[in-house]
């Protein structure tokens, strides 16, 4: 203590230019310490993943947080690719892992919609005959051209072309007929084959053989050559239409349910390419179907198409029920997470509320109903494990909603099945007393209301450019087969300059987002008299 | 089927000639973390998806839910002695899916051999004790024969 106070006696004098208040409450009653920290490796490099976790929390847009999940990569993330119509046999399992969902099989719809049964009831009367003329009409009364393509085989594109246009008349006729009644139904949003893609990190997967090989060359991989790293995932789908309104619809469960052991979700930590799911580089983006900045943004009803059923090979009628469901919990998952990103929240950051949407799956004639509660979004790393929470999802098997067209009529038609997809339009989505945006800025919510002219245009354009996905301009290196053989491998060519990025050591694709040189800006075009700032400003987010 | 060329007639017998397919498939061992209904083949380049299905159901009776392929490029390395860079054939290999109740365990083949090769390992070890023991005694002397010590 006391050659502590000498020696900081004579820092003051020779480092002090000026004169100040010494403070006076320098000294506490009891000493102070800093906190004591595990500076175990382990410890210290969750503390830097937290402080990335912060610091995304506290960006204010939603542009913002999206750029900065993708800022690490520069070439993007390799991320495990989830298409909506892509389930390959017995994915189950994985499905639920990846999105935590709890699945529930139920014969009727949950609890929640008990209450309009019978006004359900009695409108699927009213409409039944138009319903029935819309069905008929579709699928035998109109010649159609169907679009070939290598990608599809021709009876997908037929079955889901037709489902399309029925389905399109399906919401056109209840929407009509309930637009008086029900005044959710008259705001809400529809889109037509919207744009559903969805990010995410989840933990606790097996690394591949590949990285515990080389893992295994390195003595400070000694104690954990097992230990797994964050896999990306993205969703990519597309629903025929789906339904947006203003206010979210009402927890299916409470959400206290949410932590309840029940829903627990086993793990699968094999990896996705075991299963048929395989891994591209892409930017990882968020977008339920619409741009930040609009008014409806929480979903209400979506319907998908059941084509791929028809192309899978045939695994038996179990597992294409199966692969409904999977298809039902990635879509209504994978929607239901890109609205939370836009309401603030990220693969980081944990819902604090619960969101809901309704699924349905169809062909036009087989029918069948989802409801999901996304309760939590956070599955990277060790929460993998720790996380509590899990999401619900209740679904029904297919069901007809007819049984045959004969002679321009339809036979059979199931009222019932009409009867629940009329009580999907009944649910009505109510105001949520807590905050909604609890992790968005007070003023700035979107990058639209940001104020200073050239930071939202230049965030903007690069949020624009980020999701679309195009490639960049130049490729990215890459390692020859002819240096892989003649350099890394053996090491025949060691007169030759060192200057490629593996003789370097630099991995190109642990390259940074902001890691490139801004615009130029032209002499001039800079500001008069004398402007030395040879480069436009950037925006990247801080993280 | 067989790449080999129906040979011309020649007199003389046996006129009944039997081509075997050169289609082969070899079990080899998972990697280690893998589902438990999926096995891996190496199996000949020929062979499509079609093929490989068809050889374990037909002549196997093994119930095949789906195959997957991938070609592995073969290993590079330097030709001993001669300084050149050579290169080992690729290989085909096969992920076979079972249905999902069934599950496969890679066999331990060697384990018998193993138990061998510890014994093996021991006699090995002990004739190194006791000529080393040799060595020990005779260091003083290094100029006399074996043969001469008591």
């Amino acid at each position: 203590m006391y050659r502590w106070k000498i020696h900081r006696f004579y820092l003051k004098r020779l480092s002090r230019q000026y004169s100040q208040v010494a403070l006076q409450n320098e000294y506490s009653e009891t000493p102070e310490y800093p906190p004591i920290m595990d500076n175990s490796l382990q410890a210290r490099k969750s503390r830097k993943r937290e402080s990335l976790f912060e610091k995304i929390k506290k960006l204010d847009t939603v542009e913002e947080k999206q750029i900065a999940l993708n800022m690490p990569r520069y070439y993007g993330w390799q991320c495990v690719m989830l298409h909506e119509d892509t389930i390959p046999y017995n994915a189950m399992p994985m499905i639920k892992c990846y999105t935590r969902s709890h699945f529930i099989p139920v014969e009727n719809l949950p609890n929640a919609y008990a209450d309009t049964a019978v006004a359900a009831g009695e409108i699927s009367k009213e409409v039944k005959t138009y319903i029935e003329d819309a069905i008929v009409m579709e699928t035998d009364g109109l010649e159609r051209d169907f679009i070939l393509s290598n990608e599809k085989p021709i009876n997908v594109v037929k079955e889901d072309t037709i489902a399309r246009s029925i389905v399109k008349q399906v919401n056109r006729i209840i929407s009509n007929h309930l637009g008086e009644k029900v005044p959710h139904l008259l705001s809400a949003q529809v889109d037509y084959d919207p744009r559903h893609e969805a990010f995410w990190f989840v933990g606790g997967v097996d690394i591949p053989t590949s990285v515990f090989k080389w893992r295994k060359k390195y003595s400070w991989y000694k104690n954990r050559l097992d230990e797994n790293v964050d896999r990306p995932v993205q969703y990519l789908g597309s629903p025929f239409v789906a339904l947006r309104s203003r206010l979210p619809l009402k927890p299916l469960i409470p959400y206290s349910e949410a932590e309840n052991p029940d829903f627990k979700v086993p793990k699968f930590s094999f990896g996705p390419q075991n299963v048929g799911y395989f891994s591209r580089f892409r930017y990882g983006t968020n977008i339920p179907g619409f741009w930040p900045g609009d008014y409806d943004e929480f979903g209400f009803l979506s319907y998908h198409g059941r084509g791929h059923i028809l192309a899978r090979n045939n695994y038996g009628p179990d597992d294409n029920i199966e692969a409904l469901h999977c298809q039902a919990m990635k879509s209504s998952f994978g929607w239901l997470l890109a609205q939370s990103n836009y309401q603030g929240f990220t693969t980081y950051n944990d819902l604090t509320y619960p969101l809901i949407t309704q699924t349905v799956i169809t062909n036009g004639q087989l029918w069948s109903f989802y409801a999901y509660q996304l309760n939590t979004v956070v599955m990277h790393n060790e929460n993998m494990d720790l996380n509590p929470k899990h999401n619900i999802c209740f679904g029904t098997k297919p069901l007809k909603l007819y049984e045959t067209i004969e002679d321009g009529k339809v036979k059979g038609l199931n009222e019932e099945v009409l009867k629940m997809l009329i009580q999907f339009y009944l649910n009505t989505p109510e105001e949520r007393e807590h905050d909604l945006k609890p992790y968005l800025g007070k003023e700035d919510q979107v990058v639209a209301d940001i104020v200073d002219d050239n930071k939202r245009c230049w965030l903007e354009d690069t949020y624009k450019h980020l999701v679309s996905n195009r490639p960049r301009h130049f490729l990215p290196p890459e390692t020859y087969l002819w240096e892989k053989i003649y350099k890394i491998q053996h090491n025949t060519r060691f007169h030759e300059a060192r200057r490629r990025p593996f003789e370097l050591d630099i991995n190109p694709f642990q390259r940074r987002l902001n890691e490139h040189l801004p615009p130029y800006i032209p002499k001039v075009l800079r500001p008069y008299p004398r402007s030395k700032k040879k480069f436009e400003t950037t925006y990247y987010p801080d993280v | 089927m067989s790449t080999r060329w129906y040979p011309l007639y020649q007199r003389g017998n046996p006129q009944l000639r039997v081509f075997l397919p050169n289609f082969w498939m070899k079990l080899i061992r998972p990697t280690p973390k893998q589902l438990k209904n999926i096995v891996h083949f190496q199996c000949s380049m020929e062979m499509t998806k079609c093929d490989i299905k068809n050889y374990l159901e037909k002549i196997y009776n093994i119930p095949v839910i789906d195959v997957r392929t991938k070609i592995t490029m073969g290993k590079f390395k330097k030709e001993v002695g001669k300084g050149y860079v050579i290169k080992d054939d690729d290989r085909k290999i096969a992920f076979v899916t079972l249905p999902k109740n069934m599950s496969f365990e890679f066999p331990d083949i060697f384990e018998k051999v193993k138990d061998q090769d510890d014994e093996n390992m021991k006699s090995l070890e002990e004739a190194k004790k006791s000529f080393k023991s040799f060595i020990n005694r005779n260091k003083d002397r290094k100029d006399v024969p074996s043969w001469f010590t008591i």
